[in-house]
């Protein structure tokens, strides 16, 4: 998907985190960004809600989805 | 001619089931999604340029590092309004940095100056409460999947502005005095532009399509009472008059609702009630802060754009 912003060219992640060790990584939300240190910057600042133990970001590009809720499954 | 999924769509509300993609919408319900997520993104944003001219006023660097923290929290709350209308197809550039400071739809209250520390912890007391009743409400009972996991964060934020906005005005009543007619003016002025923020009242507002599509839950009388209902005792706890008191389940105001405003006095006219079309026509015209706050953040734009 094309997004346009004071950046020629960005990218979206998908950002993963959770609380404690006994819960399973969720996704807390999204960022877009042009590279991922900047991406991972934006994470950190914008998710900062919680002491999270684990937070990662994946590039929205790299997710293959199998099947979603609204598609023809 | 009915869209070929709104069958489908109804049953699903029905249900009580989340909607998560725009194959399961039609285009009624899109329009009004993304009106709602608007107005929620404009408000959050607009927050940050109405708290900044007043957080710059506060008393130690302490306090100001707290209100610069709210002001993030509230910038990342627009964002995340933004985002998802950016995944309805709408482009967040031209929606934050191209727009005419008229066009953004946030609640009249942030057009009128907030101009020192007591007025910001009396926003954070009132307009975040508001905000918190809303967005606990879309929370609560909405029917986009998206937006419903987003306000999670959201919802753990605004209870922190919340408390900031309480322990400050319980500090400043305490001090009494001057500090503490201070406090009181502001929550003369604040307080029933808070009421009215809520919108029309359900009697002269016939038909809700944001109730149909469980865009909102509640009404507007019954989210405005549930504002009433915290902000008025808390008010009443640490010694602060407001115009409004408890009569049976309900909170009753004390001044005719709505009545005239002089936005530059900061004044209500609680002898010269007025009609809603004369609140709306003043809600359209916007109030005295409107075109700062957006070039606030629209300024800089065109200077550090990089072009491909």
């Amino acid at each position: 998907m094309g997004y346009t912003r004071v950046h020629a060219e960005v990218h979206e992640y998908d950002v993963f985190a959770r609380k404690t060790r006994v819960e399973p990584l969720h996704q807390v939300g999204s960022v877009v960004a042009p590279d991922d240190d900047l991406a991972m910057a934006y994470a950190r600042a914008t998710y900062d809600e919680e002491r999270w133990v684990e937070m990662m970001i994946v590039p929205k590009a790299a997710i293959i989805s199998l099947w979603a809720p609204g598609g023809d499954s | 001619m009915e869209p070929a999924n709104s069958g489908a769509l109804e049953a699903l509300l029905k249900r009580g089931e989340l909607v998560e993609s725009t194959s399961e919408m039609t285009p009624d319900y899109l329009r009004e999604l993304k009106h709602t997520l608007l107005f929620s993104g404009d408000t959050e944003l607009i927050s940050a340029p109405a708290y900044y001219l007043a957080a710059r006023k506060a008393p130690s660097v302490n306090a100001f590092m707290t209100g610069i923290a709210i002001i993030q929290d509230e910038l990342a709350h627009a964002h995340i309004a933004y985002h998802i209308l950016e995944e309805l197809g709408e482009s967040q550039e031209d929606l934050i940095f191209k727009r005419d400071p008229k066009a953004f739809r946030y609640p009249y209250a942030f057009d009128v100056p907030l101009e020192s520390w007591t007025e910001l912890v009396v926003a954070n007391a009132m307009y975040d409460q508001a905000g918190f009743c809303l967005l606990g409400d879309i929370h609560e009972h909405g029917s986009y999947g998206p937006w419903k996991r987003g306000l999670v964060k959201v919802m753990a934020e605004e209870n922190f502005h919340l408390r900031n906005g309480r322990n400050w005005s319980k500090r400043i009543s305490q001090a009494g005095g001057e500090a503490r007619e201070e406090l009181q003016r502001a929550v003369d002025w604040m307080f029933p532009l808070t009421v009215e923020w809520f919108g029309l009242p359900d009697n002269l507002k016939q038909h809700s399509t944001q109730l149909d599509y469980r865009l909102k839950g509640l009404t507007n009388d019954q989210l405005r009472q549930q504002w009433l209902s915290t902000v008025v005792p808390f008010m009443e706890s640490i010694g602060i008059a407001v115009p409004a008191h408890q009569e049976g389940d309900g909170y009753v105001l004390d001044y005719p609702f709505p009545c005239t405003f002089d936005a530059d006095e900061k004044r209500w006219d609680f002898k010269d009630p007025c009609s809603w079309d004369a609140v709306l026509k003043r809600w359209r015209e916007r109030g005295p802060r409107n075109a700062e706050m957006v070039a606030l953040f629209q300024e800089s734009f065109a200077k550090f754009q990089v072009r491909a």
